[in-house]
């Protein structure tokens, strides 16, 4: 096999596997969950409540 | 019984240190820019030449200053997005006094002349090996922490601190293979092409992963919290994270090209830097975006400025690189102060900024309070930062196609029209813009200083944060 064929095997299986990333990130059965994943930062309060030390 | 608090400590450590570090190495920045422009400026001390502070500079602020603020925010977005303690609390004090012992040892080794001469590697084998203990400790420490985490799903921050980490590893591993003659000196296990190949295998992905990657993940937090809304698009971050781990591997060649590196692989790294202006753009296009609705917070809140602002310098530097790796274009750019300009817009504009305005977030939180003690002075630094960075860079444009322009230019005979001398005096007052530019962002991080002096003054050392109960929407 030359390196241009090897290239073009390549090429394709990034291809191939980006469009799979894709598809899989903006899939209808996913939009649940990465919108849960979104508001993870806000899942809870970080503004101190308690002030100084607690040890 | 399980830990019902957050290890706050750790974390404080690390930022503080990060304002130590940004200023002692921007302060070596800066002694030599001036050096550039008055050459006796350090008497001759050969521990003060510019050869011997120059990869202290760098590594000074990458590893030093970048470093310890990915410790930081590392630490502190795991923990608040797992909902859970840290992992193994003493390992990760380790890192912590590992990672500053690795700073002062480069701080001595550097300016003594021990070095590997592998740029952004220049640490001789010993501090190599603690490097790899600590950074293994950082993987368990932050590994762990996910593995035991009380959410469902790992926020896209953590994903890209983990192919950092990981990533790190690798490359510091493969990049210092060494065969050790002395304490202080070793020799590298690769030679002529394959070393130089290897080499920049390793900085361009310090740059993809150390300088880029996990700046992100800190982006991909605390823009949405100081913007009060989630990120604009998450599924656009999930792709956005594996597009650019696949893509960023491949792009090391551009730093060699019409070297002796075989033809195919240069073009390999020249297409795979084009490639990547997809993926770093929608990154930018989403950490913006997330203010839509709410671009009013722009207008007053300082640290929104700090965080944007380095959106936008990232966005600026990722099209402005893959532009440098096109052949034609190279020829012209590389070795000239284009280059210098380039990495400061990145190092700078993006990562400073997104580091400064995340610290100026987290540092009140680490001492009970709200927010810094002057929000007034926030708004000067961001200013002082901006027309800083922006001084620097248009000077080292301008000083660098000039330099590039005139090194090619040749008389009808074939002999140079210039010679080094001329190229050379041609740069003085380019470089006196670049000093007053970097005195400006100095000056900048002088404030900040000062603002977090008073803001400890006010606070009291928060070593453990209670774990609120998790609002379950």
């Amino acid at each position: 096999m030359d390196s241009g064929t090897l290239s073009g095997i390549v090429t394709l299986v990034f291809i191939v596997v980006f469009v799979g990333i894709v598809w899989w990130a903006y899939s209808r059965r996913n939009k649940e969950r990465f919108e849960d994943a979104g508001r993870l930062p806000f899942a809870e309060d970080d503004v101190p409540t308690q002030k100084g030390d607690k040890q | 019984m399980e830990a019902t608090t957050y290890n706050y400590k750790v974390v404080r450590q690390f930022a503080i240190m990060t304002v130590v570090w940004g200023i002692v190495g921007m302060l070596v920045g800066l002694i030599l820019a001036a050096q550039l422009i008055w050459p006796d400026l350090t008497f001759g001390i050969e521990w003060l030449s510019y050869g011997r502070l120059r990869p202290l500079h760098t590594n000074a602020v990458i590893f030093a200053f970048g470093g310890s603020g990915l410790f930081a925010v590392s630490y502190y977005i795991v923990q608040r997005t797992c909902q859970v303690r840290l992992f193994a609390e003493k390992l990760a004090a380790f890192t912590f006094w590992g990672w500053t012992a690795i700073i002062v040892l480069a701080a001595i080794t550097l300016p003594l002349g021990f070095t590997s001469s592998k740029e952004y590697a220049e640490l001789e084998w010993p501090i190599d090996i603690l490097i790899a203990v600590v950074w293994v400790s950082y993987a368990v420490v932050f590994f762990g922490t996910i593995a035991k985490r009380k959410t469902k799903h790992i926020y896209v921050s953590n994903w890209f601190f983990g192919a950092y980490i990981l990533t790190i590893a690798l490359l510091h591993i493969v990049n210092n293979l060494e065969l050790p003659v002395s304490l202080t000196k070793s020799y590298s296990l690769y030679a002529g092409v394959q070393d130089a190949m290897v080499q920049w295998w390793y900085g361009h992905n310090a740059v993809g992963f150390f300088l880029t990657t996990a700046f992100l993940g800190m982006m991909y937090y605390f823009i949405p919290k100081q913007a009060g809304r989630p990120i604009y698009s998450y599924r656009l971050s999930v792709v956005h994270f594996w597009s650019l781990n696949f893509i960023y591997m491949w792009a090391g060649p551009h730093h060699l090209q019409y070297t002796a590196l075989p033809d195919w692989a240069q073009s390999l790294g020249m297409v795979f830097s084009l490639i990547l202006l997809a993926p770093s753009w929608g990154g930018m296009m989403n950490g913006i975006m997330t203010l839509s609705g709410a671009w009013h917070k722009l207008r007053t809140d300082p640290i929104l400025k700090f965080l944007i602002t380095a959106m936008s310098f990232y966005g600026m530097s990722t099209f402005e690189g893959p532009m440098m790796s096109v052949k034609t274009v190279n020829a012209l750019s590389h070795y000239t102060e284009w280059t210098i300009g380039h990495v400061h817009s990145g190092a700078l504009g993006w990562v400073a900024m997104i580091t400064i305005g995340s610290m100026y977030y987290l540092i009140p939180r680490l001492f009970g309070r709200e927010s810094m003690y002057s929000v007034k002075l926030i708004e000067w630094h961001f200013w002082l930062s901006t027309i800083g960075v922006v001084l620097y860079i248009a000077s080292m444009w301008i000083a660098g196609v000039a330099q590039g322009l005139m090194w090619r230019a040749a008389n009808p005979d074939g002999t140079l029209t210039y010679s080094f001398a001329q190229v050379l005096n041609t740069m003085y007052p380019f470089y006196t813009i670049r000093l007053v530019g970097g005195l400006l962002f100095f000056g900048g991080m002088l404030m900040m200083a000062y603002n977090v002096l008073k803001t400890v003054g006010q606070g009291r050392a928060v070593n453990d944060a209670a774990i609120p109960q998790a609002v379950h929407a």
